[in-house]
C-alpha cells in the first residue's frame, strides 16, 4: 500500500490482482448479480486509488472486504429489497484492534471449513454476513429464537477461528 | 446461561455486523469497560474475516466459481494509468515555492491571519495543492467563495474545491464525505470522502463540475463512503 499511496500504478494492479477476487467475491454473494458485482469492485479499487489513505493500518484484506459489503449492501438499499432493514448504518469498530491474518489464507480453504459446519451455525452465520440482515430477521428467517440464533453464530463462529487456527491468527 | 454469557453472544452478533444500530451501540459501549468481552471481540473478529474470504472461491474459477470479466481489470487500469500519465506530463516547480504557496492559498481561504496555521498545514493540505492551477485558482479575485460556519467553497471555471478547519478527527471507522446537489436535482450525489489532517484542516478539490452545482454538503459516514448521505450533514452550502 505504501507504492500505491505514492501513486505507482504498477503496484496498484498487484494490489488488484491479489484482492480483486475478495472484493468481487463479496460483492457477489451479497448481490447475486454479476454486473453489479463488477461495479461494486469497480468502485471499490477506483475509491483506494484515488484515496489510498482510506487504509491506515491493519489487515487491507479485511479492510477492503468490509468496505466491498458497505458498498454492496448500498445498493441492497437503493434498490429497497430490504426495506425495513434496521441495520446499523456503520459497520463494527476494529481501529484497537490490530487483526493480521496470515498470508497463506485462501478462500477454498475457507470455504471447506465453513462447510464443515453444522448446518445450524452456518446458516445464520451466512445470512448475517452476506444477506445484510440483522439477528431478528435472522431469527424470522430460520423459525429459532433469537437467543438460540446469538448463541449458535456465537458457536460457530469460534468454531471456524478454531479450524482456521492454522492460518488465521491475532 | 449467565447474564454474561449473553452478552457474549451479542458481542458475536456485533462482530458479525447483524446488531442493530441501537444494540451495537451498547456493545460497543460495554466493551470500552470489559475486558472479557473485548477479548472475545478479538477472538471472533478474524473468523468474520475469514467468513468474507470464502466468498473469494466464489471468484475463484480453479474451482469452478463466477469471475470478474478482464474487461473489468482493463477499464480499471486504464484510468489509473491515464491518471498518472496526466501527473507525469504535470509541470514541475519547487518544493519551496509550492509549499509556501499552498499555505498562501489555504491561509487565505480559511480566513485566518496568523501565521501560526501554516505549522499547523499538514502534508496532505500541501499534497492536495501541489498543482498550479489549484493555486491560482484559490488565490484569484474572480473566485466565488462561499463560506460557512468551518470552511468555505471555492469555485473558478468549472473547478470546485472545499477547505474545512478545526474539524475533529472522525471517529474510528468513518471519514468525511462532500455530497453536490446537481441543478434541478433532487437527491445529493457522493463526492469525494476525506480526512482531517493533524491541525484539524481538510483541503479537498471535487471532481464535479462547478458549472452544475446548486448546493455542497459533508457528512461523515462509514469508511468507504456512501452513495445516500446516512448521518445529518456537518455543513450544507448553497451556491
Amino acid at each position: 500500500m505504501e507504492r500505491v499511496r505514492a501513486r505507482d500504478a504498477d503496484a496498484f494492479e498487484v494490489l488488484y490482482d491479489q484482492y480483486h477476487r475478495l472484493v468481487y467475491g463479496v460483492a457477489f454473494r451479497v448481490l447475486s448479480d454479476a454486473t453489479a458485482a463488477e461495479d461494486v469492485t469497480q468502485a471499490v479499487f477506483l475509491r483506494i486509488w484515488s484515496d489510498p489513505a482510506l487504509f491506515r493500518d491493519g489487515n487491507f484484506g479485511a479492510w477492503v472486504a468490509r468496505i466491498a459489503r458497505n458498498r454492496a449492501y448500498d445498493i441492497l438499499r437503493s434498490r429497497a429489497l430490504h426495506p425495513q432493514s434496521e441495520l446499523p448504518e456503520t459497520l463494527p469498530i476494529e481501529d484497537a484492534i490490530e487483526e493480521t491474518v496470515l498470508a497463506n489464507i485462501n478462500g477454498e480453504r475457507v470455504r471447506l471449513a465453513l462447510e464443515q459446519l453444522p448446518p445450524e451455525q452456518r446458516e445464520p452465520i451466512e445470512l448475517g454476513f452476506f444477506g445484510g440482515i440483522t439477528h431478528d430477521q435472522i431469527a424470522r428467517t430460520t423459525g429459532q429464537p433469537l437467543g438460540t440464533v446469538k448463541t449458535r453464530i456465537r458457536t460457530g463462529l469460534r468454531r471456524l477461528r478454531a479450524a482456521l487456527q492454522e492460518t488465521v491468527t491475532v | 446461561m449467565t447474564p454474561h454469557d449473553e452478552l457474549l453472544d451479542n458481542v458475536a452478533a456485533y462482530a458479525l455486523g447483524v446488531l442493530p444500530a441501537a444494540e451495537a451501540a451498547d456493545v460497543e459501549a460495554h466493551l470500552q469497560t470489559c475486558e472479557q468481552c473485548r477479548a472475545e471481540y478479538r477472538d471472533l473478529r478474524p473468523a468474520v474475516t475469514a467468513v468474507a474470504y470464502s466468498a473469494e472461491a466464489c471468484a475463484d474459477p480453479t474451482v469452478g466459481g463466477v469471475t470478474a470479466s478482464p474487461l473489468l481489470k482493463a477499464r480499471i487500469m486504464r484510468r489509473v494509468r491515464a491518471e498518472t500519465a496526466s501527473q507525469r506530463k504535470a509541470p514541475r516547480y519547487s518544493p519551496a515555492y509550492v509549499l509556501a504557496a499552498a499555505c498562501l492559498a489555504v491561509a487565505i481561504l480559511v480566513g485566518l491571519v496568523n501565521l501560526s496555521l501554516s505549522r499547523k498545514l499538514n502534508r496532505e493540505v500541501a499534497q492536495s495543492a501541489l498543482q498550479s492551477q489549484t493555486i491560482a485558482d484559490l488565490t484569484a479575485p474572480d473566485s466565488r467563495r462561499y463560506e460557512f460556519s468551518d470552511g468555505m467553497v471555492v469555485m473558478r471555471g468549472d473547478r470546485v474545491y472545499l477547505t474545512m478547519h478545526d474539524m475533529h478527527a472522525p471517529p474510528p471507522g468513518h471519514v468525511y464525505q462532500a455530497w453536490t446537489l446537481a441543478r434541478g436535482a433532487k437527491r445529493m450525489a457522493p463526492s469525494m470522502t476525506f480526512a482531517p489532517g493533524n491541525g484539524g484542516v481538510a483541503f479537498v478539490k471535487l471532481p464535479e463540475s462547478a458549472t452544475n452545482i446548486a448546493a455542497v454538503a459533508v457528512s461523515v459516514e462509514p469508511e468507504g463512503g456512501s452513495l445516500q448521505p446516512t448521518t445529518k450533514p456537518i455543513a450544507v452550502v448553497k451556491i
